[in-house]
């Protein structure tokens, strides 16, 4: 499979459920669109509640769409064929606590029917010791650590060497180590031609890992594209320097369009103002998620939206 | 076929492995040696009340293993989200269900195999004599607990696990009575009863068919015309609830 084909497409996905609470219908997909290219590293991002969990669980067939269609690696539908190239690493996962490390991925190769038997000792062994765990293979999960659980749960996403792997907030309880780990782990295997597509909360990992970004806000999607694309378009602000005749001091203003920038100038100098300084400041994917997530002129639209 | 038995094989482990199981055990041995107690208490019996007092241990204790275990096993799956996992991978939802219920079928097998064995060891210090029926018997016992068993994971489909608790338990309270509702429809007068009792005598399986415990200990053949016939209606019931379980089970959502 060459990078730019699509391992996944998402065609209007909806899906709506009662509230336990009120019984009224809420809707948490309004027709998601977005498509996973192969080999490439995919961020899924949102704030709490924008669908990204109930996507996931839709694409994966553990809840129904109401509506919407799913093409994966080139055909319509979740077939078991495709089920087999993807691994899944679900929100705070919980694992058979009754397992050892070694018996548990054993258990998930099995499962998976792409590892001959005599292989899937040597997988076991290596991926135990690529997580960081070779030492408690043969403990059980019930002793496991928040972080040691997180990391046999990459371990049995990957262990049947998927084409595609979702990682639904894969850093989540993990210190800095840990994280630092799990980065590699998903640097490791997109260079291996797996494509990675993970739901974080944590922008700056997103925005270092990322070929790619898919946006949700409040269940409909506000940007699809390249991850350079969205900072250059949207992550630029400038910062005007000045002084105002008769008083000492500078004063600043941040402003955030050229144009903007321009006029503010004329209106300055009119006033006989003089500029010291105009600067460019690049903002983090961090600030640029925040202002679309909370900028009504942001919704719903980007420079790749839909695309 | 092999992701049924990847299940299966996991389901026995993770039953073997959890301490409910050994409370049961010890729950059945003691009720196995109280029954050598119990018939020290009898002159002329004592072997008759001891074997009998020893197979209802031993369908006691088969019985709550399904029940109790039944009824929680889909629920824990899905309450601990493991279920997630398992189903993204290329199973489908009924290989999950048979293999969850293949797996617990066969902790029934060893339990009641094995308190089987060690109930005929006291029976031969006793000088019991022994049948063919004691092994009939035990089958009968592990026919009703797949049927339990089945009932347990069809209820779990959708129903919380103390309640499918308290309507697994009324499957078998009724389960046990059904064979006596035919006289009492016989003698009503009342239409609705009659209509009322013989819709349950078609929905609640009868569970007394399977009853051949107290064979082996007064000596009473069972023909195996009659085993066979009723392993045959033990199997229509497990595979008529299995699929009414699964057919709940594939479109719910995990959310």
């Amino acid at each position: 499979m060459t990078s730019s084909e699509n391992v996944l497409e998402v065609r209007g996905l909806r899906k709506s459920y009662r509230s336990p609470m009120t019984r009224k219908k809420v809707e948490a997909l309004k027709g998601v669109s977005f498509n996973i290219q192969a080999g490439t590293i995919t961020g899924f991002l949102g704030a709490n509640g924008a669908g990204k969990t109930t996507s996931i669980k839709c694409l994966l067939e553990l809840a129904f769409a109401d509506a919407g269609e799913t093409v994966w690696f080139g055909k319509t539908g979740l077939s078991n064929e495709a089920k087999s190239k993807i691994g899944f690493l679900p929100e705070r996962p919980y694992f058979y606590e009754y397992l050892t490390g070694s018996e548990f991925l054993r258990f998930y190769g099995q499962i998976s029917g792409r590892i001959a038997p005599r292989d899937l000792e040597t997988r076991v062994k290596q991926l135990l010791e690529r997580v960081g765990l070779s030492h408690a293979g043969e403990r059980p999960l019930r002793g496991y650590s928040k972080g040691m659980l997180q990391r046999i749960g990459i371990a049995q996403a990957l262990i049947h060497r998927p084409e595609f792997v979702i990682l639904d907030e894969p850093m989540t309880g993990l210190d800095p180590d840990g994280r630092h780990e799990v980065r590699e782990i998903i640097q490791e295997v997109a260079a291996q031609g797996t494509a990675v597509f993970f739901s974080s909360h944590l922008l700056p990992d997103a925005e270092s890992l990322c070929e790619r970004l898919v946006i949700l806000k409040k269940g409909e999607l506000i940007f699809n594209g390249r991850t350079d694309a969205l900072l250059s378009d949207l992550a630029q602000t400038w910062q005007l320097i000045w002084t105002a005749p008769g008083e000492s001091g500078v004063k600043q203003l941040e402003l955030s369009s050229l144009a903007e920038v321009q006029q503010r100038i004329d209106g300055l100098r009119k006033a006989g103002c003089e500029i010291r300084n105009v600067s460019m400041k690049r903002a983090s994917l961090e600030e640029v998620f925040v202002r679309m997530a909370f900028d009504p002129k942001n919704e719903p639209s980007s420079p790749e939206a839909g695309r | 076929m092999n992701a049924i038995f990847v299940i299966a094989k996991n389901t026995f482990r993770e039953v073997i492995r959890d301490r409910i199981l050994y409370s049961l055990v010890v729950f059945a041995l003691l009720l196995v040696l109280l029954s050598l107690a119990l018939g020290q208490l009898s002159f002329d019996e004592n072997i008759r009340l001891s074997a009998n007092f020893g197979f209802t241990g031993i369908h006691i204790s088969a019985m709550a293993l399904a029940v109790f275990i039944g009824s929680t096993l889909v629920a824990k799956e899905i309450e601990k989200q493991t279920i997630l996992t398992l189903l993204a991978r290329p199973i489908s939802r009924a290989q999950f269900i048979m293999g969850k219920a293949l797996g617990l079928m066969a902790v029934v097998n060893v339990v009641v195999l094995s308190l089987g064995l060690i109930l005929s060891v006291f029976l031969y210090f006793l000088n019991f004599n022994f049948q063919f029926e004691f092994l009939i018997a035990l089958v009968g016992i592990l026919f009703e607990a797949a049927i339990l068993l089945s009932v347990a994971l069809f209820f779990g489909s959708f129903a919380r696990p103390i309640m499918t608790v308290v309507f697994t338990v009324a499957v078998f309270l009724l389960g046990h009575w059904v064979e006596s509702l035919g006289y009492f429809i016989k003698r009503s007068e009342s239409e609705f009863f009659k209509v009322t009792a013989t819709a349950v005598q078609y929905v609640i399986p009868d569970l007394e068919r399977m009853n051949w415990r107290s064979a082996p200990v007064y000596a009473v053949s069972v023909p195996l015309a009659e085993v066979a016939k009723a392993a045959g209606w033990t199997l229509g019931w497990i595979m008529f609830l299995v699929a009414a379980t699964v057919l709940i089970f594939r479109r719910r959502d995990f959310v």
